[in-house]
């Protein structure tokens, strides 16, 4: 086969239903196992969906300057975590541009494992230059999966035979399962409790077996990528390749984007030496993004309109979208930025869409989204939402 | 007696192209072939019953896509199919390979070196900012530095303008493409000595030049320029060979109204009173013409074309020294099988692409090291694609034809070349890849080794040279053949140049066909 | 003590450097790694302005112009002497060639008209093509226009030979094997290229700056022994440096074997681009310090000296044929070192010093023998140094020279360190030019 299963496939492949499968980092990962993503979907918000989140690229920091290494990289500080603790951060290029995003779990002192979408053992190494520390490429003896939903902890703690209740959001814990060595980690793509449990690619058969047999009884469901769209959209959750491009693969400026510009000013660290991209992003604060990244509501009437005017009832994209959609001020010539992401939210009953905008346009602003409807190009009113769409309590609880 | 509005001499491709253009220009054109058929170096003949030999070239690389717009190619025949992989045996039985599909070649290159993998995607895309950024400078007609000449000027002003534009990073990389050696250029960026071999090996291809010779980064650049017509698919093998390319050329030449007349080589250019008037046959018919253009290389179109003293003499001196060391043979072979390569056992995919013999620098450097001092490359680089893999029309069913293009075969070989050496030096590209296919030479049916004197011979490019005229830095632009001379004038009024001799080169591109047909449309026929 | 700038190097450059900062009233320290100076002569052309600048003739500096300034042998027997005076090369040549004694005046000419592009253009600071600045602009523009007043020869000559090989160069003009033998090994002199290899006419040419008409070797001149002996700046021997940095400037420099920094604002190294930045690494982005660790500096030379009383000849070339060196090349191309190396032994300040080429680092184990055996001479008399880095700090390729040296777009001396600046032969106009670059350096500085 020319591209590569996971270490999970002897388990998913028979799932699959209706043969849906889409390529993520040179693999092959299910869409969806069912002929609709509708249930796994739901089983984000109402009981457990298990996703195999193996194709993440996965690389294992070692060593005295280690934590200087990925400080250096990225933009939060790394020096002021915790052991035990995990860290979302982006990382930039020297002019401030981000390059990707991911998380670093710190296993120990001088241990760290660091995720991302892109592969990134080269720019690792272009950085550790003159520092003592080893970067080892553990994403294909890594393999992960994704308890996500209500259940998980319920599933997790008996899967593992102990209490998770300590297990803080975006902390990370070694455990058992059924005697596979197992790293958990509070942490998920969905914005809410959830887990992702790491184990060494020649148990993952097992792992999943072990999970599949725990939760069952709890509704655990494998769930593809097009479930976790709609959940990640809800949650506000940007996408590398479709919400941002990596600097490093742009082709022209204007593809470039800040953290700042990605509301994730939060994770641009203010206190600590150099990094990558500090100078840049130092004068952008000072002078404000130009852009932000923020969430966008479609007034239900509107859109509902623009249908019965061609004698239809609305007909809301069952599966999220990623393609570009212009986004317009109210008078519907001036355009204002694009929505990146979009689809309907069944839990929310509402159409969402992330989108760029100019810094000026707070909350409530009112703008026209394009709609296509019977070939013809409309506007639906719009108005911005401060992001996440779906917060829910017990994503930190 | 008829006068023509131009008279083209040489039917290869440029030749063909200028006339094309000036023929839909609504001109009388004539184009005068020396050979039974046109196309030059890029035809296909049936040397062998029921084979059809791609004879010289063998890949449609660069041809302009805005040539195959302009003469809509493809309704006259031209349809170039995909050549997507490449693979390189190397000599420990393992290889590396190419592959259409990124994720694969990805694969592919993390067997090799994790690094490397990541630095390929980041190659790729500087690669292709370069060949976005020189492509330009292939469409245009070279201005003058030594003028000061308004139109000179304002084209060197654009040419400032189009380079600071580029952004630091990109000129720096331009730099480094034009001055350093392949392997250094590579060097900076993998550690798989293979694969910097095999993109190496591009850059030597027809030059008398080794993979650590400074130089030969810029052809690097060739392959992304063909990728920079992506979709459009300018790049691959065309259905019935390069020869189905020319004759498409030609076709369209003919649908705007010109003449083509094979068996009609060109003795002389009629000159009078410093001005072209027609030409000579070899046969001693004179035609008459208002603008005669030659696309033969610079060394015929003005040492034998033309009379000495017809030229100035700094001129001529210059024409003289423009080097064209011939380097390359080609071995065509008609096989009742394909051969299956130790790498890669049996018969797959693989050989719908191209095999490059190439398994490390020091081997291709040593192919080089013996052409310098005079001989042929005992274990020479080839570049191996099977045209009926791709094309079945091109041999009989269930039987191929392999196509070997080989570096290094010297025109100057110590004591010449006589049939005996010709044989030599087919022996040792079949024994070579023997070495790797053991069983392939069981399964030849007839083989035929061209070697640089011998393209000299059949084609007319002097010394062989495939090129016609070595693509080095010195000879390239506003230098190519000779100062002052790179607009597709020369110094005898009404008389014009075009092909590879000229900017931009070679390569089966037409560009400089083209522009030599937008230079005669300019100063009026 | 508290300093102004703290120049790392006691060589010929950075002592330049030292003193154009002392004049202009900094307080300098020179520190070197090496306890006692080398003293074996510079190699290179000194500009005038240097000369004057500092005025090194009053400090003792002799250069040494001798005359014939090469000797070569002849494959029958006897030798080849060119001389500073062109007719005296003619008559030497005609007996071997009288085309070539024909050709020596216009070559020579040439020769020296396209070096004196090359010595104005290494006085000053290297074109900056990307800059918008009118001035500099400007200051590109006129350069420009110098060139093309000279003759619209010289814009084709210099674009058609700059590229070139020597090997092509050299056949277009001569025949003789020796000769052109002796000619060519001043373009791949440093260089890990054989005379076929583009861009050794540039080679060639650089090395030609400085020198007269007609003499194509570097002179000689105790140019560092002079500034050695110069007041103004205080020098500590025998302490290795590496640069101090934090957020992005420089702070002084510690030394390595007793671990005490010395403070200043200014650091000026004239070491070698790579080990200068490579303990501030993490102070730098990745993308310079990857050009850095690109820098192509192979050491391809092994220099030493040769045990004997005295030599007859100020310069003996062993260098019979461009094939030869050629040859010589292709071994080193391979990680060996020469079968047969081109030798050249001079005669200087009352030593005899020796350079072998092609000497990749790490091999010449019996490499005195085959000197000794080409010079007929015992190998006990041959003191080879190993070959390491090269000499230059980056050899002197096309793509290593002016606006891409030493990595491309930072040849103004600085760095992305503030108050760190370079000025040894890593940077414009590169090695062979002893002062140059230390002389640009300061200028920018102040």
């Amino acid at each position: 086969m020319s591209l590569r299963t996971t270490p999970f496939h002897p388990r998913t492949g028979p799932l699959s239903e209706g043969q849906a499968w889409r390529r993520w980092a040179g693999y092959v990962v299910a869409s969806s196992y069912e002929l609709s993503h509708e249930r796994e979907y739901h089983a984000i918000r109402n009981s457990a969906a298990l996703f195999d989140v193996s194709p993440l690229y996965k690389y294992l920091v070692t060593g005295k300057d280690a934590a200087r290494l990925l400080n250096h990289v990225v933009t939060r500080n790394v020096a002021t975590a915790k052991v035990g603790q995990v860290l979302y951060t982006p990382w930039c290029d020297n002019e401030g541009k981000q390059i990707d995003d991911g998380t670093i779990s710190v296993l120990g002192e001088q241990t760290f494992r660091m995720t991302s979408a892109d592969p990134t053992l080269r720019w690792l190494h272009l950085n550790s230059s003159g520092l003592d520390v080893q970067v080892q490429d553990v994403s294909e003896s890594t393999a992960a999966v994704s308890l996500q939903g209500p259940s998980a902890r319920a599933i997790l703690q008996i899967a593992a035979e102990r209490d998770l209740s300590a297990l803080k959001y975006f902390r990370l814990t070694s455990a058992t399962i059924r005697g596979i060595p197992v790293t958990i980690s509070r942490t998920g793509y969905t914005g809410d409790l959830g887990f992702e449990v790491w184990v060494d690619a020649g148990q993952a058969v097992p792992l999943w077996d072990a999970l599949i047999e725990t939760g069952t009884a709890y509704g655990i469901t494998p769930a593809g990528m097009l479930a976790l769209d709609v959940a990640r959209i809800e949650a506000g959750l940007l996408l590398i390749e479709v919400d941002y491009f990596s600097s490093r693969h742009a082709l022209i400026e204007a593809q470039k984007s800040s953290p700042l510009e990605l509301g994730l000013g939060w994770t641009v660290a203010t206190d600590k030496e150099r990094y990558n991209g500090q100078a840049a992003l130092g004068q952008e604060r000072r002078r404000g993004p130009a852009w932000q990244f923020t969430g966008l509501t479609v007034d239900w009437d509107s859109l509902e309109q623009l249908y019965a005017d061609v004698g239809l009832p609305p007909r809301l994209p069952s599966q999220a979208w990623r393609t570009s959609v212009p986004i317009y001020d109210p008078g519907g010539r001036k355009q204002l930025g694009y929505a990146t992401s979009g689809g309907w939210s069944p839990l929310l009953k509402r159409y969402m869409a992330l989108a760029h905008l100019g810094s000026e346009h707070a909350p409530g602003t009112e703008v026209r989204m394009e709609v296509t409807v019977e070939h013809r190009r409309k506007q639906a009113k719009a108005h911005v939402t401060p992001l996440p769409f779906f917060n829910p309590e017990r994503k930190r609880a | 007696m008829k006068q023509y509005d131009a008279i083209v001499i040489g039917g290869g491709h440029n030749g063909l192209v200028t006339a094309a253009y000036l023929a839909r220009a609504g001109k009388s054109v004539l184009v005068l072939e020396r050979r039974p058929r046109v196309g030059g170096a890029a035809v296909t003949e049936e040397i062998f019953p029921g084979f059809k030999f791609t004879m010289f070239s063998y890949v449609v690389s660069l041809l302009r896509p805005e040539i195959i717009r302009d003469l809509d190619l493809p309704r006259h025949g031209l349809h170039i199919l995909p050549l997507e992989s490449t693979v390189t045996p190397m000599e420990n039985g393992d290889y590396f390979a190419a592959w259409g599909d990124h994720d694969e070649t990805r694969r592919e290159l993390y067997r090799h070196s994790p690094r490397d993998a990541e630095a390929y995607d980041e190659y790729g895309r500087l690669m292709h900012f370069m060949a976005q950024a020189v492509k330009p400078i292939l469409g245009m007609v070279p201005p003058d530095p030594t003028s000061f000449a308004p139109s000179d000027l304002a084209g060197l002003l654009k040419l400032g303008k189009h380079f600071r534009g580029l952004g630091a990073e990109r000129l720096h990389a331009l730099v480094k493409l034009m001055t350093m050696s392949s392997a250094d250029f590579l060097d900076e960026w993998f550690e798989t000595d293979v694969l910097k071999a095999t993109k190496s090996a591009s850059g030597i291809i027809g030059t008398f030049l080794g993979p650590r010779s400074p130089g030969t980064a810029y052809v690097l650049l060739h392959h992304y320029m063909g990728e920079l017509d992506g979709v459009f698919r300018a790049w691959g093998f065309a259905k019935g060979g390069t020869g189905a390319v020319s004759e498409s050329i030609a076709s369209a030449a003919r649908s705007f109204g010109a003449e083509i007349r094979c068996d009609a080589g060109v003795a002389k250019v009629l000159v009078r009173n410093g001005r072209a008037t027609g030409v000579v046959l070899e046969n001693g018919d004179e035609l008459l013409a208002k603008t005669v253009v030659s696309s033969l290389d610079p060394r015929r179109t003005f040492l034998q074309l033309l009379e000495s003293d017809q030229l100035p003499s700094d001129f001529v001196s210059d024409i003289k020294r423009f080097k064209f060391r011939g380097s390359s043979g080609k071995v065509n072979i008609a096989l009742d099988a394909l051969p299956s390569f130790t790498c890669m056992p049996g018969i797959g995919r693989q050989h719908r692409g191209a095999f490059s013999i190439s398994p490390s620098l020091e081997y291709v450097e040593r192919a080089y090291d013996d052409a310098k001092y005079g001989e042929f490359s005992r274990r020479p680089y080839m570049d191996i694609v099977f045209p009926s893999m791709i094309d079945p029309g091109m041999a009989p069913p269930g039987k191929h034809v392999m196509s070997i293009f080989v570096q290094y075969a010297p025109y100057h070989l110590n004591g010449g070349w006589s049939d005996a050496k010709r044989e030599a030096f087919g022996d040792a590209v079949v024994n070579t890849v023997e070495s790797f296919a053991p069983g392939f030479k069981s399964h030849i049916l007839h083989r035929q080794v061209i070697t640089p004197l011998d393209i000299e011979r059949i084609t007319g490019l002097s010394e062989g040279n495939i090129f016609a005229g070595e693509l080095a830095l010195h000879q390239l632009f506003f230098l190519r053949p000779a100062p002052g001379w790179a607009k597709f004038a020369t110094p005898v009024r009404g008389y014009y140049q075009a092909g590879s001799g000229t900017h931009p080169g070679g390569g089966i591109m037409g560009a400089s066909g083209r522009l030599a047909a937008m230079r005669i449309l300019k100063d009026g026929v | 003590m508290n300093y102004d700038a703290i120049v790392i190097g006691a060589g010929a450059n950075g002592l330049a450097t030292a003193h154009y900062l002392a004049r202009a009233g900094k307080r300098v320290l020179v520190v070197e790694q090496h306890q006692t100076a080398d003293p074996s002569a510079d190699i290179g052309w000194v500009p005038d302005a240097v000369i004057r600048d500092l005025g090194l003739t009053g400090a003792g500096l002799r250069i040494e112009t001798p005359d014939p300034w090469i000797t070569a042998p002849l494959p029958a027997g006897g030798t080849l002497e060119l001389s500073r005076d062109l007719g005296r090369s003619v008559e030497a040549l005609r007996r071997i060639s009288p085309a070539d004694a024909a050709k020596w005046p216009e070559f020579c000419e040439r020769m020296r008209t396209l070096a004196s592009v090359l010595e104005r253009l290494y006085l000053v600071p290297p074109p900056d093509i990307e800059s918008t600045d009118v001035r500099e602009l400007a200051r590109i523009a006129g350069l420009g226009l110098y060139v093309r007043r000279r003759g619209k020869q010289i814009v084709i000559d210099l674009a058609r030979i700059l590229p070139m090989s020597i090997a092509e160069l050299l056949d277009d003009w001569f025949e003789s094997a020796v000769l052109k033998g002796l000619l060519g090994a001043l373009g791949i002199w440093h260089l890990k290229q054989g005379p076929r290899s583009g861009g050794t006419a540039f080679n060639f040419l650089h090395h030609h700056a400085g020198s007269p008409a007609g003499v194509f070797r570097p002179p000689r001149s105790n140019v560092t022994q002079a500034l050695v002996g110069m007041k103004g700046v205080e020098v500590r021997r025998g302490a290795r440096a590496s640069v101090l940095a934090k957020n992005g400037r420089a702070t002084g420099v510690v030394l390595e074997k007793s671990g005490d920094a010395i403070l200043a604002p200014l650091v000026v190294s004239s070491a070698d681009p790579r080990s200068t930045l490579q303990p501030v690494a993490i102070e730098l982005d990745p993308d310079f310090s990857r050009a850095v660790s690109n820098i192509r500096a192979r050491g391809i030379v092994a220099r030493g000296s040769l045990a004997l009383g005295s030599t007859p000849y100020a310069t003996l070339c062993i260098a019979p044929s461009l094939d030869y060196l050629e040859r010589a090349y292709d071994d080193a191309k391979y990680g060996r070192d020469s079968a047969s190396p081109y030798v050249e032994v001079q005669r200087t300040d009352g030593r005899v010093e020796v350079h072998v080429q092609y000497v990749p680092p790490g091999t010449h184990g019996d490499l005195a023998q085959r000197v000794a055996g080409i010079l007929k001479i015992q190998p006990n008399q041959v003191q080879l140094q190993p070959a390491a880095e090269s000499l230059y700090h980056g050899e002197l390729t096309l793509d290593q020279i002016l606006f891409m040296r030493p990595v491309p777009g930072w040849s103004r001396y600085r760095t992305p360190i503030e108050g760190l600046y370079l000025c040894g032969s890593g940077t414009h106009p590169g090695g062979g030019i002893p002062g140059a670059a230390g002389r640009n350096a300061a200028r920018e500085i102040l």
